[in-house]
């Protein structure tokens, strides 16, 4: 079973690179929204990855999750040229998100992909509500 | 917030983002942002730069924490965000050009709309599910 959806995303991905216009659009968006809004890209790429690609939830986190890094790079290199990255704050938030995100990514390996979708779409109505808050 | 105070603050929210991150796969960005602008006070640009600097090392380990486990494909994920790359150049271009104001706003507005769009589908499918 893991197998088989191993092997299934290796072979869409490989042929995203080349040929689906699909995928290379959902990681170019991805980008521009995560360099323009200082976020991973995930909030887009995983729904996208879902709903109109086809993946499944937990493949779709996991590749999302993973192209975070080159996404993040490029921005921070820009931003940092600019001077607008404050470093020892963000190494205080780095330092407890790496520990979070391994007790996070142990649930994940884990959950039910039903109840996965649940709690991402209350993660992000909970995001909403707190910005409306403070309009 | 400052000093001791704000160290503290700063790494229990960052446990936070953490967890979101590695179990719902986004960065994390979300939520530091926020939390950059209403609880320290930094600048709308300066806390989207930072947060991307907090996203790198949280993707890294919650990747690293999958790969460890067999799932996903870390090296293929990898290639696709090298096209992610070229379009997170110029976004953050984009959002240099633009004043603090109209990119909050932009912020704002985008996040509220995908959360209410992903609830309801979430919501929605769950129900509908064999």
């Amino acid at each position: 079973m893991q197998a088989t959806a191993e092997t299934s995303l290796r072979v869409r991905l490989r042929r995203s690179l080349v040929l689906d216009p699909k995928l290379l659009a959902i990681g170019f968006g991805g980008g521009v929204l995560s360099g323009l809004l200082g976020v991973g890209g995930g909030i887009v790429m995983v729904p996208l990855l879902v709903l109109w690609a086809g993946y499944a939830q937990r493949e779709a986190h996991a590749v999302s999750l993973g192209a975070i890094i080159p996404i993040s790079l490029a921005g921070i290199a820009i931003y940092g040229v600019a001077g607008e990255v404050r470093w020892w704050q963000a190494l205080g938030l780095a330092a407890g998100s790496v520990v979070g995100a391994r007790i996070g990514a142990g649930i994940l390996a884990r959950i039910d992909e039903r109840l996965l979708k649940v709690v991402f779409g209350a993660f992000l109505v909970g995001v909403a509500a707190l910005l409306g808050a403070h309009g | 917030m400052s000093g001791p105070t704000l160290y503290v603050a700063l790494v229990a929210f960052g446990v936070v983002v953490g967890v979101t991150s590695g179990l719902l796969g986004v960065g994390g960005g979300t939520l530091v942002v926020p939390f950059l602008t209403l609880a320290v006070g930094l600048s709308q640009h300066a806390a989207e730069a930072t947060s991307l600097l907090v996203i790198l090392p949280t993707a890294i380990a919650g990747s690293l924490a999958l790969r460890r486990r067999g799932v996903g494909n870390l090296g293929l994920a990898l290639r696709f965000g090298v096209v992610g790359a070229v379009g997170s150049v110029l976004g953050a271009l984009l959002a240099l050009a633009l004043s603090g104001s109209t990119l909050r706003a932009v912020f704002a507005v985008f996040v509220g709309l995908v959360g209410l769009r992903i609830a309801y589908d979430g919501l929605r499918r769950e129900s509908v599910h064999p």
